[in-house]
């Protein structure tokens, strides 16, 4: 099959929706001549011009402003938001507005919007361009968040966000954006909601997203070497997330551990944990296990940086801890 | 230009409407039939009247926190509007809004965002969606003296005039924010709505309780937006005659300046006696349209009090397009 970038894979979803339905549009800062700041929207605007990708100033709430008013309108927008970290600018419209939209119209309109977003520390470039924002979502229910990590999944999962008709949130780990994978050329859809396994294993069950996949795979690899099987699920939709994986996977392995780049107080994946306890407890056989970034803003030296994401030495250490448990 | 006795006569209904809507409101609030806060817009009906009737029903409204008369007025059975307030079943949103959020796509009515300005950025998006679909369509967006403090409202005229979208900001200046006067945390030139010019929007400053003047500003813009030259601000200089919420004594406020604006300026005796002494309606006449009102509201009554609460599950009813939410 045909190898794409991650960011390439994007850029085609957004073609290929755009060529289908001409309700799509994109907007954002530096997205129409410039294509973008990570160049993921690069072409659209050759293609389709001023009408659907709309270059905006700096105005991020005026932004999902737009998109809300323009999906509740009948369109269906694609907002990119710069960094994840800026969302705090739109948060009101995303929180207050594209979630209750359903609600608060009886159900007689829906809001049928993507915000694609960059999130995520390893870039050394600090508190205010590093940050993983799934936390501040997750109590906020009527949105859906997405989070893919390989080409394939980030072409056909966007695509599926584009043809929801609720609110997605997109996120795009900076630095997968160049990671290359096999992607197929025709549109296609990753179902939302449904959570991938990416390598069985008995002893215990890591469950995490993006960038911490790969992390998590190389632990398993090397863990392999010791006779530890580890089975690994990549998260994909983080929520609504799909427990039927989570809890088959725990219903053999009996033990978890949660990854996640965001700090560990109020982390998104607590909720992830507290309904495991609710659910699966009896097939547990030691506590379930987070590994998060520390309870710190992510700081710009390399080395700070690294102090604050969980590493793989952090990893290795907390499986043995639980499989031996 | 002089108004038609057809448009005076719904100016003037449409006012009083609002009033005994707002009066009726007040009571069965104050009776305890009503949960919840409830902003009157006494004394301030004008400025909904006139800008109402220029718009058409596709015309996309987004009224503000003190505009139960916009709800009335665009289209939605009355009866079930009064039922949202009523917090019924049969209530336009199914008693999940209340007075604050009472919406109605079918005709238009996007509804009040609580969060005070964020319909300022929301706007855009209507106005948007009418030139993208290529619509004559226009977007009413109605904001206060005080909420034009929020950065979406800078946010919003920039992208509005720059992208030309057919926007028509009702600025509604009556004088305070709650308790704070609008002088004492505002700077602008002469007029709050001068700041437009730093926009390149066209402003006009309208006595707001003249309704035939806030007809014909509001007609000018909307024909302005319509035409593709972009939004227009009016500011309308009015007064709201009770507290900021149904309950509130509104002890921050001199009393003779709230009996001024009461005896001095009510904007329904003003055109009430322009009508009379224009020899357009004879005081009959007049009284008949009040009358009409009254029956009007009798029939909305009824309706909101004799409709069944919702069910408590109805709760749980579009969270999401096509997916199910867990209840209890
Ligand atoms: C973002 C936000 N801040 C504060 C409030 C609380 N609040 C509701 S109305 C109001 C005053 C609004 O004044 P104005 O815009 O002049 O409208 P008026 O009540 O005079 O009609 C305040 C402070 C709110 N709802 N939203
Ligand atoms: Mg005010």
């Amino acid at each position: 099959m045909r190898k794409l970038s991650f960011g390439r894979a994007i850029n085609e979803a957004l073609d290929q929706e755009m060529g289908r339905d001409d309700k799509v549009f994109v907007i954002g800062e530096d997205v129409a001549q410039m294509g973008g700041d990570f160049g993921v929207t690069q072409g659209l605007w050759k293609k389709y011009g001023e009408k659907r990708v709309k270059n905006t100033p700096l105005s991020e709430a005026a932004i999902l402003g737009i998109a809300n008013g323009a999906a509740m309108a009948g369109l269906r927008p694609v907002a990119e938001i710069m960094f994840a970290d800026f969302i705090t600018e739109c948060y009101d419209q995303l929180v207050n507005n594209s979630a209750k939209v359903h609600f608060m119209f009886n159900g007689t309109v829906t809001c049928p919007l993507v915000v694609r977003t960059v999130n995520g520390a390893g870039f050394h470039a600090a508190y205010h361009h590093s940050q993983t924002p799934e936390a501040w979502f997750l109590n906020v229910p009527g949105l859906y968040m997405v989070a893919p990590s390989t080409p394939y999944e980030a072409k056909g999962l966007l695509i599926a966000s584009i043809r929801n008709d609720n609110p997605v949130i997109f996120l795009e780990h900076k630095l997968l954006y160049d990671m290359e994978g096999e992607v197929s050329e025709e549109p296609y859809t990753v179902e939302i909601g449904k959570a991938k396994v990416k390598k069985e294993g008995k002893d215990a069950t890591i469950i995490t997203s993006q960038r911490m996949v790969y992390l998590a795979l190389e632990v398993a690899e090397e863990l392999s070497k010791e006779g530890i099987q580890l089975e690994v699920i990549d998260l994909r939709t983080l929520f609504p997330f799909d427990k039927d994986t989570i809890f088959d996977s725990i219903a053999k392995t009996g033990r978890v551990i949660l990854i996640n780049e965001a700090p560990k107080t109020g982390n998104y994946v607590n909720e992830i944990s507290q309904t495991i306890n609710e659910e699966m407890f009896e097939f547990l056989k030691a506590p379930i296990k987070r590994i998060t970034g520390l309870d710190t803003p992510t700081a710009f030296a390399p080395k700070l940086e690294n102090y604050y994401l969980p590493g793989k030495k952090d990893i290795i250490e907390e499986v043995k801890e639980i499989v031996e448990y | 230009m002089n108004l038609s006795k057809r448009v005076l006569k719904e100016l003037y209904y449409n006012m009083v409407l609002i009033r005994d809507f707002e009066d009726m409101v007040d009571k069965y609030a104050k009776k305890g039939y009503i949960p919840g806060f409830i902003h009157l817009s006494t004394g301030q009906e004008a400025c909904q009247a006139g800008v109402m009737l220029t718009l058409k029903e596709t015309d996309y409204k987004f009224p503000d926190h003190r505009s139960h008369g916009v709800c009335l007025l665009s289209g939605t059975p009355k009866e079930r509007v009064l039922a949202e307030i009523f917090a019924k079943k049969t209530g336009i949103s199914g008693g999940r809004g209340g007075s604050m959020h009472i919406l109605d796509i079918k005709c238009r009515n996007m509804g009040f965002n609580a969060i005070q300005g964020a319909n300022m950025v929301t706007c855009l998006g209507t106005a948007f969606a009418s030139q993208y679909n290529n619509t004559q369509d226009v977007t009413a967006v109605f904001c206060g003296d005080g909420t034009i403090g929020r950065g979406e409202v800078h946010e919003g005229m920039n992208i509005a005039a720059k992208w030309k979208l057919p926007i028509i900001y009702v600025l509604v200046n009556n004088e305070y924010a709650i308790s704070t006067r609008v002088e004492s945390v505002h700077s602008y030139p002469k007029n709050l709505s001068d700041r437009a010019w730093g926009y390149c929007i066209p402003n006009e400053v309208i006595d707001g309780n003249d309704v035939i003047a806030v007809y014909k500003a509001s007609a000018k813009a909307v024909k302005r937006a319509r035409d593709g030259e972009g939004p227009t601000v009016l500011e309308l200089l009015t007064y709201r005659w009770q507290g900021m919420f149904s309950g509130d004594p509104a002890a921050y406020r001199p009393k003779d300046e709230v009996k001024i604006w009461k005896e001095k300026r009510c904007p329904i005796k003003r055109l009430r006696e322009k009508m009379i002494s224009d020899k357009i309606f004879s005081a009959e006449e007049v009284d008949e349209l009040n009358k009409q009102s009254l029956e009007e509201i009798e029939g909305m009554l009824k309706y909101a009090i004799e409709s069944p609460e919702p069910e408590p599950q109805d709760a749980l009813k579009y969270i999401y397009a096509g997916k199910e939410v867990e209840g209890r």
